[in-house]
């Protein structure tokens, strides 16, 4: 999304659902990285996905990060528009947002019918 | 509305309605006649207008927004806060489903004479091949239609002829004979509870994203889910009536899932055993699916995974593990051979303490201008939101208190 863009980051964007290019769910914001707060023009600039990202969300979230892997970092220009989701600009795997999914789909693909 | 439409309007509730009723209400509702008579019948009334208007709160807010429940329980709670109600409300799904599916096998054991403790996995089984098989809308119907045999229960309750000015005087909430103030109020927490479980509204309105409903379907999905819930309701009224009538005089405690049926074929015969046994069958067993699938579909909305039946398994394989996953763990549970009607109690008495945190998300949202426009709450909706938010708070509270006080309405 373009800078400038003004959105109120408590209520419309944290713990929204992220889409992908294709449509498809791909994560939740889980924090923000925010640069400029010293300066008094604050502005995101990226979305913290997963794993260690829910570390500073409270004591549960601590703990849940303890157990999981890495956050991925996704830049907030891959954002393509905010409404009830967070669309981004591209697919899943090109932004490295498709690991969940990839670890467990070789399981399910061996059933049949799957 | 076209011939096609009335016809759709016609399936839609005939689902609704043998959907309704689960291992919860089957119980509580009996136990409540058997025990109290006519005399709580009203709390029947109060819970399922609770359902409706709470369902028609979370179909509209997907239908607009796509967005199904759990979503918004993240986003309006928070991480943390949410993280909670998602650890409460599985553990609750997990005790619900081993229920339904000890249910199921208790009714397979009814139906055939074959020992319990080999039918469970049966039970499972059938019911993880059924829904990996079935696409959603005709799991859906499946379980919705066969579980109309449970209108055996009204026919009986007719036939038996009660006092009807007794029946009509339960509709007026007041003072109670017979047991001890605490055991009423136990019966009134868990009559609430049972007609208003937390994975109701799970599966209302991540099915309402499976659908695709849009907002042309508003009006249409309305008229069928307050007609099917409220059409549901006679269902629990009929079988508390039974209960009171058949049971409460002969000092019969319904201990078992079977008794309900016994009263069916007391008034109506084998025909009305086999239909009750069948009714019993598809209800619980609809409700195990439902309750596997509202626990996926929470983990997968809190994580922000792909989900739902819509998707092939493969593109959806976290979605598809969990409630693999749920199935499997409830097959331990009730493998344990822990009485099916105590988790029962157990699991509707706590998913009362969860209530609270699934629906004051949605009564929030519903009122968001930003997410809603002019489908946002109108002043009904809010009244009745705000009243049953405050019973649910009530209920909540009192829950845990009144099941220890009354040692599971034992008295």
């Amino acid at each position: 999304m373009s800078k400038g863009t003004e959105v109120d980051i408590a209520l419309g964007i944290l713990d929204h659902q992220l889409v992908d290019a294709d449509g498809r769910n791909c994560g939740k914001v889980d924090d923000l990285e925010i640069a400029g707060l010293a300066s008094g023009s604050p502005e995101v600039v990226e979305i913290v996905v997963g794993g260690n990202a829910w570390k500073t969300r409270g004591r549960l979230g601590r703990l849940a990060a303890k157990l999981s892997g890495n956050a991925v970092h996704v830049p907030w220009t891959e954002v393509d528009s905010v409404s009830s989701v967070v669309q981004l600009k591209r697919p899943a795997a090109e932004l490295r947002l498709n690991r969940g999914d990839e670890r467990w789909a070789g399981l399910i693909r061996r059933l049949p019918g799957s | 509305m076209s011939m096609k439409n009335v016809l759709a309007v016609a399936l839609g509730i005939m689902s609704a309605i043998g959907g309704f009723v689960d291992i919860g209400d089957l119980v509580f509702n009996t136990q409540a006649g058997a025990t109290f008579g006519f005399q709580l019948l009203w709390v029947v009334v109060v819970g399922v207008v609770g359902i409706i208007v709470y369902s028609e709160m979370c179909g509209r807010v997907s239908a607009v927004s796509g967005r199904p429940v759990f979503d918004l329980v993240r986003e309006r709670a928070g991480f943390g806060s949410a993280l909670a109600t998602l650890i409460a409300s599985e553990i609750v799904n997990l005790m619900t489903c081993a229920a339904e599916v000890g249910g199921v096998a208790i009714c397979f054991q009814l139906l055939s004479g074959l020992p319990y403790r080999l039918l469970i996995p049966l039970a499972v089984l059938l019911l993880v091949v059924t829904s990996w098989v079935l696409p959603f809308r005709w799991l859906e119907r499946l379980f919705g239609y066969l579980g109309l045999g449970l209108l055996v229960f009204a026919v009986a309750a007719i036939k038996l002829n009660p006092d009807w000015h007794q029946v009509a005087h339960g509709f007026v909430p007041g003072s109670h004979s017979g047991g001890s103030l605490m055991v009423y109020l136990y019966f009134v927490v868990g009559l609430l509870g049972a007609a208003m479980t937390p994975y109701e509204v799970y599966f209302y309105s991540s099915g309402a994203v499976e659908d695709r409903w849009g907002i042309k379907d508003l009006r249409l999905n309305n008229v069928t889910s307050i007609i099917g819930y409220a059409l549901g309701g006679f269902l629990s009224f009929a079988l508390m009536i039974v209960a009171a009538v058949l049971f409460l005089p002969r000092g019969i405690d319904p201990a078992f899932l079977g008794t309900p049926a016994l009263a069916a074929q007391h008034t109506l015969g084998q025909v009305g055993l086999l239909l009750a046994l069948v009714g019993i069958l598809f209800a619980v067993g609809g409700a195990a699916v439902e309750t596997s699938f509202a626990g996926a579909y929470n983990l997968a909305q809190f994580f922000g995974w792909r989900w739902g039946k819509k998707e092939r398994p493969a593109d959806a394989p976290r979605f598809t593990l969990a409630w693999l996953a749920i199935f499997a763990l409830a097959l331990l549970v009730v493998m344990t051979g822990y009485d099916p009607i105590k988790l029962t109690e157990y699991s509707v008495i706590f998913s009362v303490v969860a209530l609270p945190l699934t629906y004051l998300p949605i009564l929030l949202v519903a009122n968001d201008r930003t997410y809603m426009g002019e489908h946002a709450n109108g002043k009904l909706a809010n009244v009745l939101g705000c009243f049953y938010f405050a019973v649910i708070v009530a209920i909540s509270i009192a829950a845990i208190p009144l099941l220890l006080l009354t040692n599971g309405g034992q008295g």
